[in-house]
């Protein structure tokens, strides 16, 4: 197995708070792992970094030896909170620009994910639900054959039949050569599809491990674990 | 088969009791040809590795086997199965004995039960 | 990846403005038509009133609009929702300043353009044409006479000035954006403040040096045309000055100091 992202002493301080601190952690390719933490307890910040929208204030981050920047963002597949494709664009629009830019995106697989959930591509953006942009988006991301999926709350506040189509499109998808990470605060919908976790807990690293081995060692899942890792 | 996960046990042990329950009830039969890991994986909605765990636990209990070629498959060997139909109902009427036991309830008193209920069943 | 990220932002914006160009173009043929069958009497004469406020209106916005439009597209496309997708695309952050920047230029002098041809579709007639001719030489004669031989100079030095100081305000409005954005929370009043800030710290600054400039010449400008050739190039030289400044820092925000909301 080879080590596709590797944080060392990675810090990033926002003026005088600190949204993460001094994290050493090292992924690597073929597994499907959970970055879990309460919300505002460093996540995306971690992600942003990784994405290079963030510079690390110390420490080094490394995706495929690389640091963020051109070569990374060739085989990183990002999908942000936000809604971030245009609103004038046709859905066929959204595509011929991640064909462009993407070396690794695969037009035919995501226009068979498009014709699976029956979307007109000659519709535009500003027409669909916002639940419905969002599996548009999730469906360009997870078409580029990248090395590092970076799914920043996919299932945060969608129902129960589109988190099952997210995730079965994440299963789908799944590639022993790439690492998959979904960062998410509702951790039982997921933890079944998940191979690892990282808990993090005010900017710091909490805990990371295999979820069998969570279970095995602790006797419980990884949902009770957290609530009590996080206790209030 | 209807797959249904709960959360305190590693879930690819999980995995292996429930494709062995469905070898046991007849669901797979022996020799069936099983869908492929990623099939099975979206299907449970679990990680492919971990279904992977749990098709190389098979294998190692010979229950299920790989052809190289063709993909994997039920075993054939009915006695191993049966072997297994045992072990299994033997850990499922112990668990339930256990808590009988727990409850204070004798093994008598929850034979008559099983009668009278099976009676009530058959009416 | 500049041609790819060039041909996407001129498609992203065309979109818009050239159904805006060709408006004004179709509105200055119908008020040709209009102008020149004269059949609207009494109750109709409106029409044609209507058509040339219509079609002044057209002009208006093909030039200000055009403004307009760059400004609000490099913020929504780079500092809002979408700048998530811009920023991480494998390009490097001064190719998506180079892109912007290269289309607001295109636009600009299409627009430009756009409003001389839709002038000539207006009133161009063959003896018209031929008045502006005149016109033209007559403004090359005066400037031959001025400016003797180096007339041509003027000229060139005159387009460099227009193009250099169009460079500087359109990168001048990016670094104001990129400024704005690293005020949390109020990021559009924080753009307005760093360009208000920034264009009055450069104006004193250029009055400071001009004041120092004309105290070491003294007033030994001699013959009126020199003028130019003095005024001309400080004001490029000037102007490429800020464009570069304003330029690295807008690049330097946007690869080290990028805080998307």
């Amino acid at each position: 197995m080879s080590v596709i992202l590797e944080c060392r002493s990675l810090t990033k301080k926002y003026g005088s708070t600190t949204a993460l601190s001094d994290l050493n952690l090292s992924l690597e390719r073929g597994r499907i792992v959970g970055l879990l933490g309460p919300n505002g307890s460093g996540k995306t910040t971690l992600i942003k970094l990784i994405n290079g929208l963030l510079v690390p204030s110390s420490g080094t981050i490394k995706i495929n030896g690389f640091e963020p920047g051109v070569e990374s963002k060739k085989i990183v597949s990002y999908l942000p909170e936000k809604t971030y494709l245009p609103d004038w664009m046709k859905v066929s629009d959204a595509i011929n620009f991640f064909k462009d830019f993407f070396a690794d995106f695969d037009e035919k697989k995501a226009y068979e994910m498009l014709d699976h959930l029956h979307l007109d591509s000659s519709k535009r953006l500003k027409a669909l639900s916002k639940g419905t942009k969002e599996k548009v988006q999730l469906i360009l991301v997870m078409s580029r054959k990248a090395d590092l999926y970076c799914l920043d709350e996919p299932i945060g506040g969608v129902d129960p039949a589109a988190r099952d189509y997210i995730l079965n499109t994440i299963i789908t998808n799944y590639n022993e050569n790439a690492c998959v990470i979904i960062s998410t605060h509702l951790i039982a919908d997921i933890e079944n599809v998940l191979d690892e976790v990282i808990f993090i807990k005010e900017g710091y690293l909490q805990l990371h491990a295999s979820v069998d081995e969570i279970r095995e060692k602790e006797g419980k899942s990884i949902d009770s674990l957290f609530r009590e890792v996080f206790r209030c | 088969m209807q797959w249904e996960l709960n959360t305190d046990k590693p879930v690819y042990l999980q995995l292996v009791e429930q494709i062995q329950a469905g070898i046991i009830s007849g669901i797979y039969k022996p020799g069936d040809k099983l869908p492929s890991v990623r099939d099975l994986a979206i299907k449970a909605t679990v990680s492919p590795n971990t279904m992977q765990r749990a098709m190389t636990e098979l294998e190692r209990d010979g229950l299920v086997y790989a052809n190289r070629t063709s993909g994997r498959f039920i075993t054939s060997d009915e006695e191993l199965i049966g072997k297994l139909r045992k072990q299994y109902i033997t850990q499922v009427i112990q668990e339930f004995l256990d808590k009988m036991d727990l409850l204070g309830v004798n093994l008598e008193e929850t034979i008559s039960y099983i009668n009278m209920i099976s009676d009530n069943n058959k009416k | 990846m500049l041609r790819k990220l060039l041909k996407h932002e001129l498609y992203a914006t065309g979109k818009y403005l050239l159904p805006i160009y060709g408006i004004t173009l179709i509105l200055s043929l119908v008020n040709r038509l209009v102008i020149n069958v004269d059949i609207f009497n009494g109750a109709l004469n409106f029409i044609p009133v209507f058509m040339m406020i219509a079609y002044v209106i057209s002009i208006i916005a093909s030039l200000f609009v055009t403004f307009i439009f760059m400004i609000v597209r490099f913020y929504k496309n780079l500092m809002s929702d979408e700048g998530y997708l811009m920023f991480t695309l494998p390009v490097k952050p001064t190719q998506l300043v180079n892109s912007k920047l290269i289309t607001s230029i295109i636009w600009t002098i299409v627009s430009v353009i756009t409003i001389c041809l839709s002038l000539l579709l207006l009133i161009a007639t063959p003896e018209r044409l031929n008045d502006f001719k005149n016109a033209l030489d007559e403004i090359f004669y005066v400037f031959k006479a001025s400016f003797g031989k180096t007339y041509a100079l003027v000229i060139i030095e005159f387009i460099l000035m227009i193009i250099s100081s169009l460079f500087q305000s359109i990168l001048l409005i990016y670094v104001s954006i990129a400024v704005g954005h690293l005020f949390n929370g109020h990021r559009v009043l924080g753009s307005f403040v760093a360009y208000f800030v920034i264009s009055t710290a450069v104006q004193i600054l250029i009055t400071l040096l001009l004041l120092i400039v004309a105290s070491i010449s003294g007033s030994n400008i001699e013959t009126m045309e020199a003028i130019p050739h003095m005024v001309f190039p400080f004001s490029i030289i000037v102007s490429l000055l800020l464009s570069t400044a304003y330029y690295s820092a807008t690049s330097y925000i946007f690869s080290r100091k990028l805080n998307l909301e």
